[in-house]
């Protein structure tokens, strides 16, 4: 069975139709790209796997249950993680405070279990030795106590990563995370990625506008271009699909042809 | 509770009899009601920093807590406390019994403005910004009026903390040692709170609500515990100043106040702790101090408000503490 | 009975055209800067206390005449426009970049301050603000009656929101200054000069402040320094309830509030009527939470 199964997702704004009717499977541990060209809905499906919209219509299920409409905090509890494209860190906290955070909040630590001496500290340790720990895994140590806000570029997509999955997703939903990268930035994200799904055992989904990226990564490429998946399948395949070729060329400002 | 923690209290609460001891005897009355009125002030800038500095919700309401603190402490002193009291007194000495008693009262004030803080907070916490700040403030006014409209507590007249059928019964409570108890308690209970990891999540929906809940924060929920936890000490801080004058009147309470108690935290700092004490401590006492100047006094102090904040717009302390490694090691 | 009714909808009419006149200068301020303007009901007790003594210096005290009353409108006018633009300059101008928070707390101060300095120049008692009018039932019906002045009132304050309609959308200012309140980034880009539209947009609202503490001299003669206070923070209500930011909107806000409050103390009690502003501000914002006319705006994720 899959893990997250959308049927017939439609999101519209008013009268436009972000996401048109789209069916997309991701099986545990699967990599899976979502590619498009500007504007094609690819972010509207992330937020509304993710709560952000309820959809217009359609059902999306995630392990087995029904999600669609329920709230983005709820379905991060079950599993679902994300980034977003225009990164969305708590800039006035550190490196370490945003991956604790989320750890603390997979952990539905209260009001009351703050207050509380004994318990309080015992997990405080546990919590930044977790942090800690996480931050290494993704080569972040070095700025743990640096404000998120004042990192480069490149290290703040990490840290999104890092805190994304300290809520102990199934899922990950990666929203261009090798955007503004330089190649060799982008080689050791694919790197990572690779890393994620087999130490985690993670199903990832990633968007991204260069297909080149996503050859070696992912197994199944959907396409999608005025919300609607005009293709799918394996990397190669799609990036001869005459389809996909037109949806990029007919958009030739739109992100560039899937080289 | 590790042996250092129940020294740490124990300290605390020698030092605070002790003030409450001695204090009066050497310090004029004048300068003790400052004092006390500083210690409240505190109270009430400590705990809206929880709200606005760090959960990040605009309230401007503060004072309808404290009204509500105010108003219940008194009448459950009048009307029930002082036939407690007055038993209490027939079975211990004096000092003791009173310090068994006020609790008591600090509680009912605080719990009712809690319960306050939560039906207001649950509908106002759904809007945003300027409109929770209106709304906030449009609580605070109704609660202000409703009060002034229930005969039981004095209504336009004011209200009076003292119990006919029960004279023995001294319900005013002047000492700072409740006052400064109080200040530790909330310093701490907030510090924690924000400091810890489980607190973290306050300064994350101040910082970005989209991505809080994208981690699994139930962002109104956090809203709404910081705004129970701000009005249940505002409701402490009410009960506080009543008892500590003996006489209540709404006026205390309207939107001046809350503004006031809005200005110590955006003058100290957002997201300060320390910062708001420093604002409410030095904002409390400019007036009486500059009280010299006569009529221009106030004219000064807006003068000082309104420099401090063209020198620094980020608070006197941005969002930094004093002496965060101090707090830390005791209470954390 | 019928009439009664209509008569209290004249008077809260007449009283909400003034709230609607404070009303608008919060709305405009909001809309360039997002900001509170706590001093704007400060400028509108200035508005009434220089009307006071402009009428009394023109020698208008013994000697009604719709002249004097609009000379003394005049007068006013000027002064909180001299004195809305210092405001914006020393208060507001330095901390265009400082936290959203900071300027709103020296509003606070510079209302603190003006409420403070008043008390010092005009003394804290009450004055009487002279008569401009000589007032007459203008209309009588039974017991309805409708008087010059609350005429005068009304037409005064329709003809000004007419005349600020007008410059909002008729005028290269008003497009200026729609445009700062789209988005005041983009307006500088296109070389609006944000800076001087942010000080007319003061300047605007502290003219029409003025003409609301003549107008309230009129009906309300009783005047201190504290005035402005409560009506102030009122008109801010109003303006919330139309949708902050609206220009019509807080006309129709004030109106609506104006009427209200009149049908409140009328029927049921006085001591109501200041809490009323708020009961209905927050039964409407739960209800619509940015106001009657205000838009949502969804953040992009
Ligand atoms: N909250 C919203 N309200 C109205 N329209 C929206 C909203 N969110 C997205 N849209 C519209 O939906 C369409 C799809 O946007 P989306 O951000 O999903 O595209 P995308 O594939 O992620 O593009 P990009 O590559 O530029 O990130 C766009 O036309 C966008 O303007
Ligand atoms: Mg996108």
């Amino acid at each position: 069975m899959a893990l997250l199964e959308l049927r017939r997702v439609t999101m519209r704004f008013g009268g436009l139709t972000s996401v048109s009717d789209l069916d997309l499977d991701v099986d545990p541990g699967q990599v899976v790209a979502l590619i498009g060209p500007n504007g094609a809905g690819k972010t509207t499906a992330f937020n509304v796997v993710t709560g952000v919209y309820a959809p217009t219509e359609g059902s999306i299920r995630f392990a087995g249950r029904e999600i669609a409409g329920r709230r983005p905090h709820e379905i991060s509890r079950l599993g679902v993680a994300r980034t977003f494209q225009n990164i969305r860190l708590f800039r006035g906290l550190t490196a370490a405070e945003n991956v604790r955070v989320a750890l603390a909040a997979a952990k539905r630590s209260g009001l009351f279990d703050v207050l509380r001496p004994g318990s309080w500290r015992r997990q405080e340790t546990t919590l930044c030795a977790e942090a800690v720990g996480l931050l290494e895994r993704l080569g972040l140590s070095h700025v743990a106590d640096t404000a998120a806000g004042s990192l480069p570029y490149g290290d703040q997509r990490l840290l999104e990563i890092a805190r994304a999955l300290a809520t102990r997703p199934r899922l990950l939903l990666l929203d261009e995370p090798a955007a503004g990268m330089n190649p060799s930035e982008k080689q050791d994200l694919g790197a990572l990625v690779a890393r994620l799904r087999a130490e985690f055992g993670l199903a990832i989904v990633l968007i991204e506008h260069d297909v080149r990226f996503v050859m070696d990564l992912a197994e199944r490429v959907s396409v999608l271009d005025h919300g609607e998946k005009i293709a799918e399948g394996p990397p190669e395949a799609v990036r001869r699909d005459p389809a996909v070729i037109e949806a990029y060329l007919g958009a030739p400002d739109a992100g560039g042809a899937p080289a | 509770m590790s042996s250092k923690r129940v020294a740490a209290f124990a300290l605390v609460a020698i030092v605070l009899l002790a003030l409450d001891a001695w204090l009066p005897s050497w310090l004029n009355p004048y300068y003790a009601t400052i004092v006390t009125r500083i210690g409240i002030a505190v109270v009430a800038a400590v705990s809206l920093q929880l709200v606005n500095g760090f959960t990040g919700q605009f309230s401007i309401g503060h004072a309808g807590f404290m009204a509500v603190g105010a108003y219940t402490s008194a009448a459950f002193s009048v009307y029930v406390g002082a036939g407690w009291l007055e038993s209490l007194l027939g079975l211990l000495p004096a000092p003791l019994a009173r310090s068994l008693f006020y609790p008591l009262v600090l509680a009912s004030g605080g719990l009712a403005a809690a319960v306050a803080g939560f039906v207001v907070g649950i509908p106002a916490l759904r809007l945003r910004g300027d409109y929770l700040a209106i709304a906030t403030l449009g609580f605070a006014e109704v609660i202000r009026i409703a009060i002034l409209n229930v005969d039981a507590v004095g209504g336009a007249r004011g209200f009076s903390i003292h119990a006919a059928e029960h004279p023995a019964a001294d319900l005013r409570f002047e000492g700072f040692g409740a006052v400064y108890a109080v200040v530790v308690v909330t310093i701490v209970v907030v510090a924690r709170l924000v400091y810890s990891s489980g607190g973290l999540s306050f300064r994350a929906v101040r910082e970005d609500e989209v991505a809080a809940t994208s981690i699994g924060i139930a962002t109104t929920r956090i809203k709404v515990e910081a705004f129970v936890v701000a009005s249940f000490f505002a409701g402490v801080a009410g009960a506080l100043f009543a008892h500590s004058e003996g006489y209540v009147h709404t006026n205390s309470f309207a939107f001046l106040r809350s503004f006031e108690i809005v200005v110590f935290v955006v003058l100290g700092g957002l997201g300060s702790i320390t910062g708001a004490v420093l604002a409410a401590a030095v904002l409390t006492a400019a007036p009486e101090l500059l009280r010299g100047l006569g009529e221009w006094r106030m004219v000064l102090y807006s003068l000082l408000l309104i420099g401090t904040m063209l020198l620094r717009p980020q608070g006197l302390l941005g969002n930094r503490e004093i002496d965060l490694g101090w707090l830390r090691k005791r209470f954390g | 009975m019928a009439e009664d009714l209509l008569q209290q909808l004249v008077n809260g009419v007449a009283w909400g055209g003034i709230y609607a006149l404070i009303a608008l200068g919060y709305t405009m301020v909001y809309g360039v800067l997002k900001l509170i303007n706590f001093a704007h009901g400060e400028v509108y007790m200035v508005g009434a206390m220089t009307g006071y003594y402009a009428a009394r210096s023109f020698g208008l005290a013994g000697a009604p005449s719709l002249l004097g009353l609009v000379a003394t409108l005049a007068a006013s006018m000027a002064v909180c426009a001299l004195l809305a633009a210092i405001i914006e300059r020393v208060a507001y101008r330095p901390l265009r970049s400082a936290p959203r928070l900071a300027p709103l707390i020296t509003a606070i101060g510079v209302s603190l301050l003006l409420q403070n300095l008043g008390q010092l120049v005009f003394g804290a008692d009450p004055k009487f603000f002279p008569p401009l009018l000589e007032s007459r039932n203008v209309f009588e019906v039974g017991k309805l009656s409708v008087s010059n002045v609350q005429l005068a009132v009304l037409g005064t304050a329709i003809l000004l929101m007419a005349a600020l309609q007008w410059i909002v959308m008729r005028t290269r200012f008003g497009r200026a200054m729609r445009a700062v309140s789209f988005d005041a980034q983009a307006a500088a880009l296109m070389g609006v000069p944000v800076d001087r539209v942010i000080l007319g947009t003061f300047v605007l609202g502290a003219v029409l402040a003025a003409a609301a503490g003549v107008l309230v001299g009129l009906t309300n003669p009783k005047i201190d320094p504290l005035m402005g206070v409560l009506p102030g923070l009122k008109a801010f209500v109003a303006a919330v309830l139309g949708g902050i930011g609206n220009i019509p909107g807080a006309m129709v806000g004030g109106l609506l509030l104006g009427v209200i409050e009149t049908f409140v103390s009328g029927y049921l009690s006085s001591t109501y009527r200041d809490a009323i502003a708020f009961v209905l501000l927050i039964a409407i914002l739960l209800y619509k939470p940015t106001g009657l006319f205000g838009t949502t705006q969804t953040e992009k994720v």
